[in-house]
C-alpha cells in the first residue's frame, strides 16, 4: 500500500512539474521524412513550428494528427510548419498512416528515439510549440476534446509574433 | 576551403579590444543626445500661449498685442526650423550609421571568438576535419554521410535537400572535427542516397593516413563519372 502511494506520488509530481524546455532554444535535430527526403529543425528558423510526438498504436495520436492538419491547412501561410515525429521502432504502422492520410505536413521517423529523448517526451501524445526565434514555449502531453481551442489560441499568439 | 590561422597570443588581445570598442559605441548610444535636446528646447515654445485664447473681451487689444508678439516670435523660431529638421535628418543618419558598425563589430567579435573557441578545443597538433564536396551530382543524390575513425563511429550527417543543394553548387561542408594523437589512422566513410535510376545506393571508401604534428584536413569527394554513368567517391588527403 505504501509503495502504492509511493508511485502514485511520484507521477502525480511528474505530471504537475513543468517542461524543462520551456523558454530555452529547441534542440536541432535531423531526421527522415516518410516522403523521403530529410528535415532539419533548424532550417525553419522564423516559422512557427509544432512538433507532434505520436506512435501508430496510440489512437489519440491519429486524433490528434488530424486536428494539427486543420491547423496547418489554415495557418501554414502565415508561417506555421508542423512535424510530426514518429517514435515506432517499428516504421510500417507510420508508413501505412501516411499512405492512408492525406497529411499536408511532413511525417518523420524517429526509431533509435534520439529526438524523443531530447525533448524529453514522456508521454503520447506530446505536442511542443517552437516560437519564430526558435524557443520552446508551449507544452501539451496529452489530447483531449480541449486541446483544439487552447492550442490554436496559444498557435495564434505565436503566430502575431 | 580556407583556414584562419590566428596565433592565440594575438586572438585575445584583439578580441578585448574588440570588446571594448563594443561597450564604449554602446555607451555612447545610450548617451542622451546633446543636440538633440537643444532641438526640442528651441521647438517648445512655438505652441501658443493659453493665456492668449483665454483672455477676456475687455482686454482684446491687449490679447490682439500678445497675439502679435506670439506670432513674430513664432516667425522667429520658424525661420532656423528648416536648417534643425536638416540637422537632424543628419543625426539619425549618423546614429543608423553608428549601430551599423556596432552591429559590424559584434559579427567581427563573434567570428573571432568561434576562431578562438575552435583553437582552444581542437589545437592544431591533435585536430582532423573531414570536408564533403560535390562535383555534379547527376548520378548520385546525397542523402546522408557515416564516419568511421579508426572502427569507431565518429559522425552521422543527414543532409536536407536544402544542403545538397549548397553542395551541388560547389559548397564544401565540414561534418567532422575531432583531435587525433601523431601516428597511423584509418578514416572509413560510408555514403548513402539515390544513385542511378533512383535506386537506393550506398558506398563505402576508405583511406589511411598519417597524422603529424598540423592539423589534418581530409575531404570526401563526390564526383560523376561519365564514362561509366556511375558516381565516384574519393577521399583526398590535404596535407
Amino acid at each position: 500500500m505504501l509503495c502504492g502511494a509511493l508511485i502514485s506520488a511520484v507521477l502525480v509530481a511528474s505530471a504537475a512539474s513543468p517542461y524543462p524546455l520551456l523558454g530555452h532554444p529547441a534542440p536541432d535535430f535531423a531526421l527522415h521524412a516518410v516522403a523521403g527526403g530529410n528535415v532539419r529543425l533548424s532550417e525553419h528558423g522564423g516559422d512557427v513550428v509544432v512538433l507532434s510526438f505520436w506512435g501508430s498504436r496510440c489512437g489519440q495520436c491519429r486524433m490528434q494528427l488530424d486536428a494539427l492538419q486543420r491547423s496547418f491547412k489554415t495557418y501554414h501561410s502565415a508561417g506555421l510548419q508542423v512535424f510530426g515525429v514518429d517514435v515506432d521502432d517499428d516504421q510500417t504502422g507510420a508508413l501505412d498512416y501516411a499512405r492512408t492520410q492525406a497529411l499536408g505536413f511532413p511525417l518523420l521517423l524517429d526509431p533509435q528515439k534520439a529526438v524523443a529523448r531530447a525533448y524529453l517526451v514522456d508521454n503520447l501524445p506530446m505536442t511542443i510549440l517552437i516560437d519564430r526565434a526558435g524557443s520552446v514555449r508551449q507544452v501539451h502531453r496529452d489530447f483531449s476534446s480541449k486541446f483544439e481551442p487552447a492550442f490554436l489560441q496559444q498557435l495564434r499568439v505565436l503566430l502575431n509574433e | 576551403m580556407t583556414h584562419v590561422a590566428h596565433s592565440r597570443r594575438t586572438l585575445v588581445p584583439r578580441a578585448v579590444a574588440r570588446g571594448l570598442v563594443v561597450l564604449a559605441l554602446g555607451a555612447l548610444l545610450l548617451a542622451p543626445h546633446p543636440t538633440a535636446w537643444a532641438q526640442s528646447a528651441a521647438v517648445a515654445p512655438v505652441t501658443p500661449t493659453p493665456a492668449a485664447s483665454a483672455a477676456p473681451p475687455k482686454a482684446a487689444p491687449a490679447a490682439k498685442a500678445q497675439a502679435a508678439d506670439a506670432a513674430a516670435e513664432a516667425a522667429e523660431v520658424a525661420a532656423p526650423a528648416a536648417p534643425a529638421a536638416a540637422s537632424s535628418a543628419a543625426d539619425t543618419r549618423g546614429l543608423d550609421q553608428d549601430i551599423q558598425g556596432l552591429k559590424k563589430d559584434v559579427v567581427d567579435l563573434n567570428r573571432d571568438l568561434f576562431v578562438l573557441e575552435e583553437e582552444l578545443l581542437f589545437p592544431a597538433n591533435t585536430q582532423v576535419a573531414v570536408f564533403v564536396s560535390m562535383d555534379v551530382g547527376d548520378f548520385f543524390l546525397l542523402d546522408s554521410v557515416s564516419l568511421k575513425i579508426d572502427q569507431k563511429e565518429v559522425a552521422n550527417y543527414l543532409y536536407t535537400p536544402r544542403e545538397v543543394e549548397a553542395l551541388n553548387k560547389g559548397g564544401v561542408h565540414r561534418v567532422y572535427i575531432g583531435n587525433l594523437k601523431a601516428g597511423a589512422h584509418e578514416l572509413v566513410a560510408f555514403f548513402s542516397g539515390q544513385g542511378p535510376h533512383e535506386r537506393d545506393y550506398r558506398r563505402g571508401a576508405t583511406i589511411k593516413f598519417q597524422k603529424g604534428i598540423g592539423a589534418k584536413y581530409l575531404e570526401l569527394k563526390i564526383n560523376d563519372r561519365q564514362r561509366r554513368q556511375q558516381p565516384e567517391f574519393e577521399i583526398k588527403d590535404w596535407e
